[in-house]
This record gives structure tokens, sequence and C-alpha cells, in this order.
């Protein structure tokens, strides 16, 4: 390498994260300025970089002429049956991989990768006739068993990665200090893995707040509506409010941020965990 | 602590199991059933078998052929963007640097997003009329011309795959990083002793390295990107005229809009029958059974 590279290299490096830092804010940058400019600000060809007015009208209209209120209690609750369940699952199913030895065990494993391949828009259609036949379409618990579904595989084995970091001497030690099995899992392994579990719920409660398609699919009454269901039909027309429709899509994103910001360590190190080692 | 023959890790993996085989392996297995009936929701007596006739249907839709292409495109320019972007920022991210945790939760920001506001956000930038990217090109004087992103047949599908590429970055770099992170530092350090240029430590090292890794994220993100239909939903809806359709979302929408059940399983099951040439081919060429290691 020549010295003249070198020097070149932070610079470059410098240019390439700069880069991607706006690629990655000047999206959301305009997304949030738009949904507090007035309307005539928005519908004008003098584009306006910086609002000139700023106004809380959107989001006004947002909770009052909208369903928003019923769509966002819905996503909450889908959103959390969907992660308390599938955590449950998750720390059960990882718990008897990481700890046991059992015939199926490598079946259980491929099964569960292999699930991962499967598309959802492939199991869309059958699973709306299965649950016409048993009364689960429109129904937010419909809802929540898709999207268990949809992300138990991942969690379970990222549940097991995580068991599989914890040594397995510490249960060991309780078992002869008189614990029962069910109490050292409780008492000793659940309080040292709550980063881990945290980040599964995370990942599943994600999961279910941004799902669209199954939440279309299966979902026509507006009581029932998740926020981006509730808000697509809207995107469909013609006439698109967009002072509106910012507003509702900054309300959307606020918790997936939040959520994301807290645990970005954990789901990073869980997913490339989760997904190569297997 | 472990133990053969117990019942309990059967008892603790039978909820997520029976879930998934109720939920995802009966629905997949009745998909069969259905690619071969007339089955539209919209004349519930009227369901039956039909043969091919959902095949013959689908296959001389004089857009099918259009669609298959667009399907191939959208997968190979999408996946071949994510990878080498997400690859670029992964090298960028791999020495420490100060505040790069809080660069990190940034840049992999888009990941957690759903695809609703990621749609939305990108129509509304690239907006024929009222989008600041069309102003400043037209300000800047790169374009003469309004460019009508989403209206534009000819344009339409690549405004879906730019904004697809920038939502996939995040999940190619994250996993690239942690692969790139495990590389021990020695290596590079032997390297420089030997006078080993910086192109050919990242050949030599960094990329046969990190190999496996790299063939397994692009096999999960071709065959997610290929099944993908929601940013299309949100931003074209398919059109204009289908220009902007792709296999997947072609179903939905004939799912959704139409109801014709039948014929939205028929392409379903050509789907399945191209995910899984698919999948094999690529396993072969890259001789993929070695990389798994549970």
């Amino acid at each position: 390498m020549t010295r003249n590279q070198r020097a070149a290299l932070p610079i470059l490096r410098i240019v390439i994260l700069v880069f991607y830092l706006l690629m990655v804010l000047l999206p959301f940058y305009w997304l949030f300025i738009t949904s507090v400019k007035p309307r005539m600000d928005i519908l004008t060809t003098d584009i306006q970089y910086w609002p000139k007015h700023f106004t809380l009208d959107n989001y006004r209209v947002l909770w009052s002429a909208s369903n928003f209120d019923v769509f966002l209690k819905n996503s909450v609750l889908v959103s959390i049956g969907t992660g308390l369940f599938t955590t449950c699952f998750a720390i059960l199913g990882g718990y008897a991989l990481a700890r046991y030895k059992f015939k199926a065990k490598t079946a259980a494993v491929y099964g569960l990768l292999l699930t991962q391949m499967i598309p959802g828009v492939l199991v869309m259609i059958p699973t709306a006739i299965l649950f016409s036949k048993v009364g689960l379409m429109n129904s937010l618990s419909g809802l929540i068993i898709i999207y268990i579904v949809g992300n138990i595989p991942f969690c379970l084995i990222l549940m097991r990665s995580f068991f599989d970091r914890i040594p397995v001497d510490l249960e060991e030690a309780a078992l002869i200090d008189g614990c029962s099995k069910l109490g050292a899992l409780f008492r000793i392994v659940l309080p040292i893995m709550l980063p881990g579990i945290v980040a599964t719920f995370v990942f599943a409660f994600i999961g279910a707040w941004n799902e669209l398609l199954c939440a279309i699919m299966f979902i026509s009454s507006d009581e029932f509506k998740t926020i981006p269901v509730g808000l697509s039909m809207f995107v469909q027309s013609y006439d698109i409010n967009w002072g509106v429709m910012t507003a509702g899509a900054v309300m959307a994103l606020i918790p997936s941020l939040v959520m994301f910001a807290i645990v970005q360590r954990f789901v990073v190190e869980g997913l490339t965990d989760g997904a190569v080692k297997g | 602590m472990k133990r053969l023959n117990s019942k309990e890790p059967y008892l603790m993996l039978a909820p997520s199991f029976l879930l998934l085989m109720i939920f995802l392996l009966y629905p997949l297995l009745s998909s069969f059933l259905y690619a071969f009936q007339s089955y539209k929701l919209t004349a519930p007596n009227d369901i039956g078998f039909n043969g091919l006739d959902n095949f013959k249907a689908v296959f001389s839709d004089a857009n099918f052929g259009m669609i298959l292409r667009n399907s191939f495109i959208w997968v190979v320019v999408t996946v071949g963007g994510q990878f080498v972007l997400g690859f670029i920022l992964a090298l960028a991210l791999r020495k420490p640097f100060p505040g790069r945790n809080l660069y990190q939760a940034i840049v992999f920001l888009p990941w957690a997003v759903s695809s609703f506001v990621v749609g939305l956000t990108f129509r509304w930038l690239l907006n024929a009329e009222y989008g600041p990217v069309n102003d400043l090109l037209l300000k800047w004087g790169i374009i003469d011309d309004k460019i009508y992103f989403l209206s534009d047949p000819q344009l339409a599908l690549f405004t879906v795959i730019l904004t697809m590429t920038w939502y996939g970055i995040p999940f190619f770099a994250i996993m690239l990083l942690a692969a790139m992170q495990s590389i021990p530092e020695d290596l590079y350090e032997a390297a420089d002793i030997d006078g080993a240029g910086i192109w050919s430590k990242f050949w030599h090292i960094t990329f046969s390295y990190i190999k496996q890794t790299i063939i397994l994220t692009l096999l999960l993100r071709t065959i997610w990107v290929f099944a993908s239909a929601d940013l299309i939903y949100i931003m074209t809806a398919g059109g204009p005229a289908n220009s902007s359709n792709i296999l997947s979302s072609y179903m939905f929408m004939k799912a959704y809009a139409t109801l014709d059940y039948g014929q939205a399983s028929a392409i379903g099951l050509f789907f399945m029958a191209l995910l899984i040439l698919f999948c094999y081919l690529f396993m072969k060429v890259t001789k993929f059974e070695k990389a798994g290691n549970f």
C-alpha cells in the first residue's frame, strides 16, 4: 500500500459513513417535517425544506377524524399478545433444545430452519380458508395466532442460543442445593437471561407491529384493524392527505424506534447468532 | 442434566410445534388441493375440482411473461444492491470509532420500520408534483423534466427496487458485520508483516473468512425478497398496468382483489416450484451442505 492510499482510507471511510447516515436520516426527516406543515405548505411547488409554519393540526385530524385510536389499541393488543406468547413458547422450546438430548432433536432444529424458507404469501390463502372455517377470520386472536406462527421458529432458535451461553453448572449447583428443576429455571437461569428474553419479545413485537399483508387479508372491519392496515386504506386513494398520513406514519414509527433503541445491541447480536449458528 | 428418553423436551416443544403444524404445515399442504379447485369466494356454491383450469388461466394471462421477468429483475437487482451496499457499510463499521454504537443504532433503523411507513415515505419523497427529489434534481440541473417515478411504467418497478434496497441494507450489514468481527485480528497483522496489499487482505482474509455467512445470507434474503409483496402493494399496487407486479404481489392481489383463491393457489404452487428449484441450484453451486453446523 502506498502512502497516499494509507492517507486516503480514513477519509474515504468518513465519507462512506456520512453517506449512509444521510441516506437513512433524510427520508425520516422529510416524513417528520411534512407531518408538522399546514396543508397549503405541503401542496405547493415552492418546496420548503424547513417548515415555515409549524402546526400540530395533522395530528389533531388524525386523532379526531379517523379511527386512529382504535387502530392504535388493536396494534398494541396484537403486538403485546404476539410478543408474550411467542416469548413463552420460545423459552420452553429453546430450553428443551439447549438442555436435553432426545431423538427428534436434529429433526426439530431442521424443521424450524426449514419453516424460515416458507414465504408467508404462500400460506396466506389456505390459512384464510382455514380461518373462515374455524371462525378466526376478522378477529384479533386470529391475527395473533398467525403472527406467533410467523415468529416462533426464529425466536425459538434465538432463545436456544441464549441458553447455550449459560453454563449448565449454575443449574446443577442449584439442583444440588435442593432446587427443583423448574425452580432452577425460574430462579437461576431466567433472571440471567433477561436481556435475551427482552430481545426475543421485542423481535416478535416489532414483527407484529409492522406486519401489513396478513392484516389486510384477514381483517375486514374497522374495529379490528391495526395501524398499518387502517392507514393503508387511505394510501390507495388518489387524493392522499399527505399531512395526516405522515402524522400517522410518525405515530406508527415511534414504538418501533423506542423498542429498537433499547435493545438494538441484543437484537443485532441475536439476529446474527440465531441465523448463523442455527 | 441431559437425559435421553424423557418426555419433558417433547412437552416443552409441543406448543410451538402444534401451532406450526396446524397453522403452517396444514395450510401449506392444503394449498396443493386448492390449486386444482374452482375456489372463488364470490361464488361459494361453485367450489369443486376443476383439473388444470387454474393453471391454464394463469399461464395464458397476457401479463404473466412480464410478471415473471419483473420477478427476476426484482430479485437480482434488489438482493445485489442490498448485498453490495450492506457489505460496504459493514466494512466501514468493522473498526471501532467514537460513537459507533449510536451510529449503528441509527443506520440499522430501517430494519425496525414497517413497510407501510417506508413505502409511504418514499412515495412522498419521489412525488412528481411536491416531492423534494424531483425539486432538487431540477434545481441542480441534473434533469430537465420531472421524473414520474411511480406512474411511468418504465420506471415504477425500479423505483420500488430502489426503496427495497434501502430497506434491506441493514440486514446484510448486521449479518456481515458480525461475521467480520469474528475474524481473528492476528490474521491481518500477519498479512501486514508479509506486506500484503489492501485488496489482497480483503480477498484472502475478510472475504474468504466470511464466505459461509455470505452464502447463507444471500440464500435467506433471496427467498425473502422474492416473496415480499408489501412494498409493491403500498407504493404502486402493481401498477401502472401490472408493470411493477412480481409473482408474489400478483398472487396477493389476485387473492385479495378478485377473491379467486383457486387461481391464487395455482400461482402459489408455481411459486413454490420455482423456489425449490432455486434452492436446489443454489446449494449445488455453493456446496451449501458443508456450511451447516449444528
